[in-house]
Formats: structure tokens, C-alpha cells, sequence
């Protein structure tokens, strides 16, 4: 069994808990990484590391023969929108590499971690689910469309059994390069981000690589799953967080259209300077087109228990504090 | 102190990474302002040389790293105590 479970991205932020939670599962995963990155983290836990970088499709072969199962976390993420054609060129290729190296080893199963972006909203404006999905490419941004694509293209796997996660939002440790927790950073160093008041759906990232381990190593897991807390206004859920932060209730929210416009010249602002962008689209078009989600298929098909947001953010500032992420606090007076 | 092997191995992945010829990186650079390393690869840079020399280094420590000099000593302390 200890060979049989491969995790493409295993170094990264959602990839390290999976490992741990395949780990938690009785399965000793092989550990895909590029060639050139951080694997700090897979040297700490003594993981089996192998050569798997999606642009470098020889080693995708190597790294999955004799495996039954591949956990694909290293999906395409658009870091910016500001070249759309190369982007969405790279997603496609990275993901039909995968798909057919996994046909060519005879890999078995292929889960693939993917976004509640590829999910829509329902027409009665209730909580969304599995089935849900949006029957063409989300008339959005890059970031949905690539999501999108890429469910496309490993649902059309031949011999293998598809599986397909759905992460929202991660806010939780080891959020390195600051993802989707970029706006409760912003905040906590006491930038008052600009913020519109969307729906936004929170996850811990220890909760989805438990969702991810055992849709990996359960017969009976589901075909698609949520991952996801709850479903709350973006307003709210950071005028909740400033008090764990020890900073003061963020402005008001702004307009969609305002947030958006934001944006897009954040990144072009980022463009010229070369820096990356204080604010990405990717996460302006998520609090944008952000619809109520429905995560109880995986309470009751993989027996998930969400971790309460105020619990994920007094984690992950325990974590972050001491890379300089935040100042640290004064301990609280007896 | 590393020996001289161990350290052209260091400045020859600081090379790799900032595409700098070893030759023209100094003791005393800065890896974001002089080699151009971003925070990204700048842990590329700790990981790769905990790869190579077989130490672990924590993430706490890595994120200190901002020079060549810090990362030669970080290297003078793992490698003679590994």
C-alpha cells in the first residue's frame, strides 16, 4: 500500500496536509514536487519525495508507475489575469500531462483537487451543492474558467475512476505564499483592505486534506465533494477576525464594481512595478460570484467535522505570527 | 568553518537561482535587492541547499534568511554540526 498513493503538489500549502492526513489514513503517500521548490516541508516529515513536475511530462511517468492512486493538489492557479491566453495554455497542458500519464501507468484512481469556483449558484438563491455545477465555463474571470476547464479535462480520464474536491476558501497554517488568506493579512497588519461585501465560503486547509484522504483511500467516497464551513458576507467575517487580530473593524465594503475596478489596476499597477499584486482579481472575482454553499455531503459520505473560522484564524496567526506575517500580541493581563 | 567545496556548492546554487555567475556574487549581497530573489524563491534557495547537504532547517529559520552572508552562516552552523 505505501507506494500505491502519489500526491502531485505535496510540498505545497494544501499538499503538506494532505500528506499528513493520508498519513492519519494508514497510507504512506510518494511525494510529487517540481524540481526546483520548497520542500522544507516534506524533508521535516521524512516523506518519500519523487520527481513529478507537470511541465516535465518523463517525470509524471516515472513518479506514478506501480500507483494505484493519484492525489493531483497542483493544479494551475492563476496567480493574476494579466495573461489569460498563457495562463489558460499552461492549465490545459499541465492537465492533459497529468491525465495521460495516469492512463499510460494504469493509475486506477485520480482524485482531483479542484475550487468551488466550478460551482453555480442555485436559481433560488439557496445553498449550493454537488450537483450544481455550472454546465458551461462561469461567465467570470480566469481564475473560474480555468477551474472549470480543468474538471473538463479529467473528467474525460479513460479506465480510471475520477473523483473531483472541492475546496473553498483556505484560511489555516502553512498558507506560505498568502493565498486566499491575503485580505485576513492585509487586515492584521493594519492595511484596512478594501474590501466589496460578497458571499465567501471559508475553509480550514486540515479539514480538506482529510475530505482529500479519504475521497483517496475510501471505495464508497462520493464522485464530488465540497469542502467547505460556512457561507457568510465578507463585511462580517472580517469585522469578526479584527478582534482576534488585535486591530480595529475594517471600513465599509465597497461596490462589486468598484472592487473589481480595484483589481484590475492593482495588477496593472503590479505589472509595471513587477511586484505581485496587493489585491488579485482571482480573489475580487471569488467575493464577487461567491454563491452559498452546501457542504453537507461530506459531513455525511466522509464523516467531516468543519472547523469553526475563528478557530482556523487563532491557528493560523499561532503560525504566521512567527514568520513575521503579524506583529505578535502582548499576552493578555491576568 | 564549511570548507571551500561546500561553499562553491552553496554560490553555485545561489547562481542557479538568481542566475547570477558565481563570480559576481559577493559575501555581503542581498538575496531580494542584489540577486533579484524573490520571497518564493528565496525558500527555493534554503530548501535546495537543506537538499543538498542534508540538514533540516526550520521554516522560522528560513524566513531569516535575507543575505548570503546569514545563509553561509546558516550553513556554518548545520553542515559542521550535521
Amino acid at each position: 500500500m505505501d507506494s500505491r498513493v502519489l500526491v502531485l503538489g505535496a510540498n505545497g500549502y494544501l499538499g503538506l496536509h494532505v500528506v499528513d492526513a493520508l498519513r492519519a489514513e494508514g497510507v504512506e503517500p510518494r511525494c510529487g514536487r517540481r524540481r526546483r521548490s520548497n520542500v522544507l516541508g516534506l524533508l521535516s516529515r521524512r516523506a518519500e519525495r519523487v520527481l513529478a513536475d507537470l511541465d516535465e511530462p518523463d517525470t509524471l511517468g516515472a513518479a506514478m508507475a506501480g500507483v494505484h492512486t493519484v492525489v493531483h493538489v497542483a493544479g494551475h492557479y492563476p496567480r493574476h489575469s494579466l495573461d489569460p491566453v498563457g495562463s489558460e495554455a499552461l492549465a490545459r497542458r499541465q492537465a492533459h500531462a497529468v491525465v495521460a500519464a495516469a492512463e499510460a501507468a494504469g493509475v486506477r484512481r485520480l482524485v482531483y483537487v479542484s475550487s468551488t469556483a466550478t460551482v453555480a449558484p442555485r436559481p433560488d438563491g439557496g445553498a449550493a451543492t454537488e450537483a450544481d455545477r455550472w454546465p458551461a465555463a462561469p461567465p467570470h474571470g480566469l481564475y473560474h474558467r480555468l477551474k472549470w476547464a480543468m474538471e473538463e479535462i479529467f473528467a474525460a480520464a479513460h479506465d480510471m475512476e475520477v473523483r473531483v474536491a472541492l475546496p473553498s476558501g483556505c484560511i489555516g497554517p502553512g498558507d506560505l505564499r498568502v493565498g486566499t488568506s491575503a485580505l485576513v493579512v492585509a487586515l492584521g497588519r493594519g492595511m484596512d483592505p478594501p474590501h466589496n461585501d460578497g458571499v465567501v465560503s471559508i475553509v480550514d486547509p486540515r479539514d480538506v486534506a482529510v475530505g482529500v484522504a479519504r475521497m483517496a483511500v475510501r471505495a464508497d467516497a462520493p464522485a464530488r465533494v465540497i469542502l467547505s464551513g460556512s457561507s457568510r458576507r465578507l463585511h462580517a467575517l472580517l469585522t469578526d477576525a479584527a478582534p482576534h487580530l488585535g486591530v480595529a473593524p475594517p471600513s465599509p465594503p465597497m461596490s462589486d464594481a468598484a472592487f473589481l475596478e480595484l483589481a484590475r489596476r492593482s495588477e496593472a499597477d503590479a505589472r509595471e512595478s513587477g511586484v505581485r499584486a496587493g489585491l488579485s482579481v482571482e480573489i475580487a472575482e471569488l467575493a464577487v460570484h461567491g454563491v452559498p454553499l452546501d457542504a453537507s455531503l461530506a459531513e455525511r459520505s466522509l464523516g467531516l467535522r468543519f472547523r469553526p473560522f475563528g478557530e482556523s484564524l487563532a491557528d493560523f496567526v499561532r503560525w504566521a505570527t512567527p514568520l513575521g506575517f503579524f506583529t505578535p500580541q502582548p499576552e493578555p493581563s491576568p | 568553518m564549511i570548507d571551500a567545496a561546500s561553499h562553491d556548492r552553496i554560490f553555485r546554487i545561489l547562481s542557479d537561482l538568481s542566475a547570477v555567475p558565481p563570480q559576481e556574487i559577493k559575501v555581503d549581497d542581498r538575496l531580494r535587492e542584489d540577486l533579484g530573489l524573490d520571497s518564493v524563491s528565496s525558500m527555493e534557495l534554503v530548501s535546495m541547499l537543506s537538499e543538498e547537504f542534508g540538514i533540516d532547517i526550520e521554516l522560522e529559520e528560513a524566513v531569516q534568511i535575507t543575505t548570503v552572508s546569514a545563509l553561509l552562516a546558516l550553513a556554518d552552523r548545520r553542515i559542521a554540526h550535521a
